[in-house]
């Protein structure tokens, strides 16, 4: 019991490893309300991305702060700042994403590929989350870090397919097409940032061994 | 003048005693407040009476090893043995270089004892000097061992459990090096004063105790600071492994009454560490400073003190030398 307690972690490790999960858990939830509002066309859904992207801002500076004031070892501290960084990068690319939706009308010939994109984007977000809570249980990141890199590696082959349809698009204006390019562009770089959150994960597991 | 042969010796023991506390003190807490895992004056409250429990229990055999089977001291030799060691080991502070304090008592002992003809035990020199090679040594196999031993444990482990896990031996660690220096570097520099009649151990022990807490109060934070984040910001899991693997084997040279140095044996443990990561990870450059020192050190100090020795013996009988 006595043991227990010694080797349970301390109160800040604790605040920040559940603000770090409920971090990855509101990433989640950022990339499935888009790839619905995107699907469903609902403007009003895709406009919550932005309070999501509030919300995610202070639990980074949460975990942050409690990093600051003593929380794990400082062999860790940097890597676990880097990941909250990386993962609040990906909704500002989500945000991103969700401004420029909003101004925006979806030629229905690239329609498909973003929804595709979307919905793989999603699956890498719970990849993430999964490898999270096993790097929490001491278990092998490996296969989840695999899955994340052929998840990635389909967005990229979508991508191509996409930018190729995308130069047939008939723009009327230089913002309109700016406006549609940074989109696309946000969009599908979503899954990069997760795969460098992905392997900012491998980095924290080996670092201490 | 039985005065001034008693306060020579005293001045001594408080100098050196509040250096070992402005020096030695980062060798136990500079993991602990560098990872801030402990904060500065909670770990001073631990380190204090851990230097006292380790003088009051352990401290008599290596005090017996340096002031009763080394050569058998009076006040004379005391006096200029502790003094000359108070300058050498000031004079090696202020110009930043690595001299132990051991091997400089030692090594002053040796040198007055040599010169006023008292009989030094040529045994325990070569004990001693024995102990000051194979402890190093020990300490990088330890180190070695430990960080094996933890790879095959702790690995299992998740990261954020072995991190909990590291902090509370660390602070254990700390302990364990709070309670040899006491134990071992305390007692090196009280064993001539205890053994030539100056102090009864206890009164040693909580005296010297004191002034080591007195030191690390004052003069410890900036070396704590230097050595602590110079540390951790490498790896605790290695730091770990070479600070415990030093801890151990100060404490095995202890129960033995071996004076030997925590500072070389946490240098043997970093190397034994470093070694496993590959050999290009050790500085061979401070390596190649510390040997020097290690070897400069006594002969400096035994060299000196027999010459004042000698000097000193040209005065008349009475005036210093009793």
């Amino acid at each position: 019991m006595l043991l227990k307690k010694l080797l349970a972690p301390g109160k800040k490790e604790k605040a920040v490893i559940e603000d770090l999960t409920r971090h990855i858990k509101l990433l989640c939830s950022g990339l499935d309300v888009f790839e619905r509002a995107f699907r469903d066309k609902d403007r009003d859904l895709m406009a919550s991305i932005i309070d999501l992207e509030r919300e995610a801002d202070v639990i980074r500076r949460d975990v942050i702060s409690n990093i600051y004031e003593g929380a794990f070892l400082p062999y860790l501290r940097p890597r676990l700042c880097k990941f909250a960084e990386v993962i609040d990068c990906v909704f500002d690319l989500l945000e991103d994403a969700a401004y420029q939706y909003l101004d925006l009308v979806i030629n229905a010939s690239i329609q498909n590929y973003c929804t595709q994109i979307a919905a793989l984007n999603g699956k890498i977000g719970e990849m993430l989350l999964l490898s999270f809570e096993t790097l929490m249980g001491g278990g092998d990141l490996r296969d989840k870090a695999l899955a994340i890199r052929v998840y990635e590696k389909k967005v990229d082959d979508i991508k191509l397919d996409l930018v190729r349809d995308l130069r047939k698009v008939e723009v009327k204006t230089f913002w309109d097409g700016k406006a549609l390019s940074d989109f696309v562009s946000s969009l599908t770089s979503v899954s990069d940032i997760i795969e460098d959150a992905s392997d900012y994960l491998q980095v924290i597991n080996v670092s201490m061994r | 003048m039985p005065g001034m042969a008693t306060l020579l010796p005293l001045i001594g023991c408080v100098f050196i005693a509040f250096v070992v506390g402005s020096n030695d003190t980062s060798n136990a807490l500079g993991i602990c407040i560098g990872c801030e895992i402990l904060k500065f004056k909670k770990a001073l409250c631990l380190f204090g009476p851990f230097v006292l429990l380790g003088a009051v229990l352990q401290g008599q055999k290596v005090m017996k090893t340096v002031g009763n089977d080394l050569l058998e001291v009076n006040f004379s030799i005391l006096g200029v043995s502790l003094i000359v060691s108070a300058l050498l080991i000031a004079f090696s502070n202020w110009k930043k270089l690595p001299l132990s304090t051991h091997q400089v008592i030692v090594g002053s002992f040796t040198g007055a004892g040599m010169a006023s003809g008292i009989p030094v035990s040529m045994e325990f020199v070569a004990k001693i000097v024995l102990s000051w090679i194979v402890s190093p040594l020990g300490a990088l196999f330890s180190a070695l061992l430990i960080y094996k031993l933890m790879e095959k444990t702790l690995s299992r482990f998740s990261v954020f459990r072995i991190e909990t896990i590291l902090k509370s031996l660390l602070i254990l660690c700390a302990i364990v090096i709070a309670y040899t220096t006491g134990a071992n570097e305390l007692a090196t520099v009280l064993g001539g004063a205890v053994h030539g009649g100056l102090f009864s151990p206890t009164a040693a022990s909580c005296g010297g105790a004191l002034f080591v807490f007195l030191g690390a109060l004052f003069l410890s934070p900036r070396v704590i600071e230097t050595v602590g984040k110079g540390i951790t910001t490498l790896d605790p899991y290695s730091g770990f492994a070479a600070q415990f693997g030093a801890a151990t084997n100060v404490f095995i040279f202890t129960c033995l009454g071996m004076p030997v140095s925590t500072t070389f044996c946490i240098i043997g443990g970093i190397v034994g560490v470093g070694a496993l990561k590959g050999m290009e990870t050790v500085r061979f450059d401070l390596m190649r400073k510390m040997m020097l020192s290690w070897v400069a050190a006594p002969l400096l100090s035994f060299c000196i003190c027999f010459i004042a020795t000698k000097g000193l013996m040209f005065f008349p009988k009475g005036f210093f030398w009793v």
